[in-house]
């Protein structure tokens, strides 16, 4: 008997692996964009993602309607109370809103507003564990480009790296190949934060690390041009020794990444020119 | 006698949903239960068709196709799980003809070195790629081999499941 050949099999493997080698280092390079295929890619398996998501989100709903009404007349008279507070403090903030408004037409400085949003469901994760990343059910379609800003109230989220039809992939800013430009609300002092790949953050560069501390708060700077200026990103948590050239300080994030479930997408880039305040801000020298 | 005809379309096509089921379940699991990151049920597949389809053609093109639609639905460069994948793949096919891979002990060992591979291969590439993580090479290797135990775990009981119920494709 014949033993069966294995030159076939050598060949397979050898084409394969060459055409992904090839596809990585045209990538790496930018030589080639390859966003055409990734976009089908995802667009071709994240309906299928929506779907499941659906069917276990409508699981849910039926059960929290019909099953789990177990005190509900309690929490509805809290969450009345509740209401009611909250609306006495929006109205407060109304009329804040309004003055701050009449005082920037007085003194010619352009609105800080986000622009156009539009709000994003959360439906999966990253399937490897090589980057930080999630899935959300707007796209292109809705007018999410790539690079569109991704914020909750609480804070910033990350960045569109890919964006189909009517899906987009959310590089987090705790992914490793995330940067943020930033300044400490307090100080005004700019800097950038990038992710670690864990649940924390980690100041890569700023001016003058010598008056951080912990609790200092950091917001978006618009310097990246992808984040609006003045957006919650985190807190430090610890401000450790000089490694290089500035500290090791830790920052836990704003947004709560362990419940993300709808998020906001900024639909308008913000231009360096019209980064409203930035010169303005800036601390007076002595 | 007529020998009865192979629908090769109809083969082709159920692996492709197999697979992108396979893919598209990870994502949601690791989304709903932070846990579920540890495990990598791409990987696990690829082992298991290597072990159960016993063909090394078949098990590159699997482990290819999984480990591609595990590139785009991350942020990862499209060919790093790719890559990975499709060495797993072959390897897994290689093992299973030289192995008696019915045994549980193999197929733990094997899943567990599978991952670890794996983990180190994706890592490697990210490097020379000038896309890897700047987490300390001790929380590294830490996810590698938590990763790998879960999907040794998992793995163990899926192949068991399908040993009994379940076949290829399914």
């Amino acid at each position: 008997m014949v033993a069966a050949s294995k030159k076939p099999i050598w060949i397979t493997l050898g084409v394969v692996l060459a055409l992904q080698t090839l596809l990585i280092s045209y990538q790496a390079n930018n030589r080639t964009d390859t966003t055409f295929m990734r976009v089908w890619l995802l667009g071709s398996l994240a309906p299928a993602e929506k779907l499941v998501d659906l069917t276990l989100y409508g699981i849910v709903h039926v059960w929290e309607s019909y099953f789990a009404l177990v005190g509900a007349h309690d929490e509805n008279q809290k969450l009345k109370s509740e209401m009611r507070q909250l609306q006495m403090q929006l109205s407060r903030q109304h009329e804040e809103i309004l003055e701050a408004r009449r005082l920037r037409a007085m003194l010619s400085v352009p609105d800080s507003g986000i622009g156009k949003t539009v709000v994003a469901r959360v439906i999966a994760s990253d399937p490897s564990r090589s980057s930080q990343t999630i899935t959300i059910d707007k796209g292109r379609s809705h007018g999410v480009q790539t690079d569109s800003a991704v914020i909750t109230p609480a804070g910033v989220v990350g960045r569109v790296i890919y964006a189909s039809n009517f899906f987009s992939i959310v590089q987090l800013i705790l992914d490793s190949q995330s940067a943020v430009g930033v300044m400490v609300s307090s100080t005004r002092q700019q800097g950038i934060v990038t992710g670690t790949a864990s649940r924390e953050l980690q100041l890569d560069y700023i001016e003058d690390d010598n008056e951080l501390k912990e609790g200092d708060e950091f917001i978006t700077s618009g310097m990246d041009r992808v984040y609006p200026k003045g957006l919650p990103v985190g807190v430090i948590t610890s401000v450790g020794e000089r490694r290089g050239l500035v500290k090791v300080v830790s920052i836990r994030p704003k947004a709560d990444f362990g419940r993300l479930e709808e998020v906001i997408c900024i639909l308008e880039r913000p231009e360096a020119a019209d980064i409203p305040g930035f010169i303005e801000d800036q601390p007076q020298q002595e | 006698m007529e020998i009865p005809r192979v629908n090769t379309l109809g083969i082709i096509g159920r692996f492709a949903i197999a697979m992108a089921a396979v893919v598209v379940i990870q994502g949601i699991l690791a989304f709903k239960f932070r846990v579920f990151s540890y495990f990598d049920l791409p990987l696990i597949y690829s082992v298991y068709y290597g072990f159960v389809l016993g063909n090394p053609i078949a098990s590159i093109l699997i482990g290819s196709g999984l480990g591609l639609m595990q590139d785009s639905l991350s942020g990862a460069l499209l060919g790093f799980n790719g890559l990975s994948k499709t060495l797993i793949g072959f390897l897994a096919a290689s093992a299973g003809t030289k192995f008696n891979v019915d045994q549980a002990i193999t197929r733990g060992v094997a899943l567990f070195l599978f991952s670890i591979g794996d983990g180190l291969l994706v890592s490697i590439l990210g490097l020379t790629a000038g896309s890897a993580t700047s987490t300390a090479y001790g929380v590294v290797l830490g996810g590698w081999t938590l990763s790998a135990a879960f999907n040794t775990l998992l793995g163990l009981a899926l192949f068991g499941y399908y040993d009994r119920f379940g076949n290829a494709t399914t």
